[in-house]
């Protein structure tokens, strides 16, 4: 159980109503995490949604032993792990609390179970996850089109360009 | 008003029960355009969702610099102009149809009055939405780790 308060500081939760906020806080779990722990791994699959309420995640990939990309460093009102939400799902990235993160969990198959007698929840969940992966899929496209238009020669060295558009 | 059997064969509707393809199908609409018809420009709001039942539609976009840039063609079956769906953000390209084509076309506004008398259609098209986005992000990721690892120096 944890306050109502605190998932409305939850980006992802902001247009809410009051009656899924009570739902949610009933079923959710307020922790603390120390510096290093890591929260998913990579190819595990994804169980737990996380909300961040205080501290630094980040997110990351290994490219070689030696060095790890960091693709997100995520702050407060961040939430991640939305995959849990959908079924078999497994991590593509690794998150690390880079400090003493607070953070709220839900059980992604607790979810999974609550979609199916509660409608309005899944719907307003899954609104909440496409506007957050689209948002990360646009950042990213204007990336791509800022290098592109920098470094025009790269273009032919694309070969899927069109993955930019969002055409499904 | 457009037929379940039309809509059916759009990618994005595949295996999505008919009882909710009725009611899509309800608030959609069929549209012809003729050929270099802007279906909308980059930077305007994308107020539709289309999804080609004929024809072919080429996705610009002008970089910063006033460079232009195709960076798809879209043929039958295909759907585009996603973001209406989300209610949000303005269109990153141009949509020019290449030859005349034909369009199923719904409102965005209509459709999000759709998910939000009946949830069940909204959570049904909105996972299969963020699955497809999803497996899009993967790939972005993949590619870009694949690149940062074709090119040394960038480390």
């Amino acid at each position: 159980m944890v306050k109502i308060e605190d998932l409305k500081r939850i980006n992802l939760l902001r247009d809410f109503p009051d009656h899924l906020f009570e739902i949610i806080a009933n079923e959710a779990q307020l922790n603390i995490f120390g510096a290093g722990t890591q929260l998913i791994a990579v190819t595990e699959p994804v169980n737990t949604f996380f909300m961040l309420i205080m501290g630094q995640v980040a997110l990351k990939r290994e490219l070689t032993s030696e060095i790890d990309i960091i693709l997100d460093n995520l702050q407060s009102g961040s939430s991640f792990g939305s995959s849990s939400m959908i079924e078999g799902s497994k991590a593509t990235y690794a998150a690390t609390c880079q400090e003493t993160c607070e953070i709220i969990t839900l059980s992604g198959i607790r979810m999974q179970m609550l979609f199916k007698q509660n409608h309005e929840l899944a719907y307003r969940m899954m609104f909440g996850v496409a506007q957050q992966y689209k948002k990360h899929l646009d950042t990213r496209a204007q990336m791509i089109m800022k290098t592109l238009d920098e470094n025009p020669e790269l273009k032919d060295s694309i070969k899927d360009i069109e993955n930019l558009t969002l055409m499904i | 008003m457009v037929e379940k059997d039309i809509l059916k064969k759009i990618v994005f509707l595949k295996d999505v029960p008919d009882s909710i393809l009725e009611k899509v199908g309800a608030i959609a609409q069929l549209k012809t355009f003729d050929e270099e018809s802007i279906l909308f420009r980059q930077g305007q709001e994308e107020a539709f969702l289309y999804m080609i039942v004929s024809g072919k539609v080429f996705l610009n976009c002008r970089s910063v610099q006033g460079k232009s840039l195709t960076l798809d063609e879209v043929s039958e079956g295909r759907t585009f102009g996603v973001s209406a769906l989300l209610g949000e953000s303005s269109s990153t390209f141009t949509a020019v149809c290449a030859q005349p084509s034909s369009f199923i076309t719904i409102s965005g506004q209509q459709m999000r009055l759709l998910f939000e008398a009946d949830f069940q259609t909204g959570y049904t098209l909105m996972l299969k939405l963020a699955e497809l986005f999803r497996s899009r992000m993967e790939m972005h990721t993949r590619q870009f780790l694949h690149s940062l690892a074709m090119l040394p120096e960038v480390i």
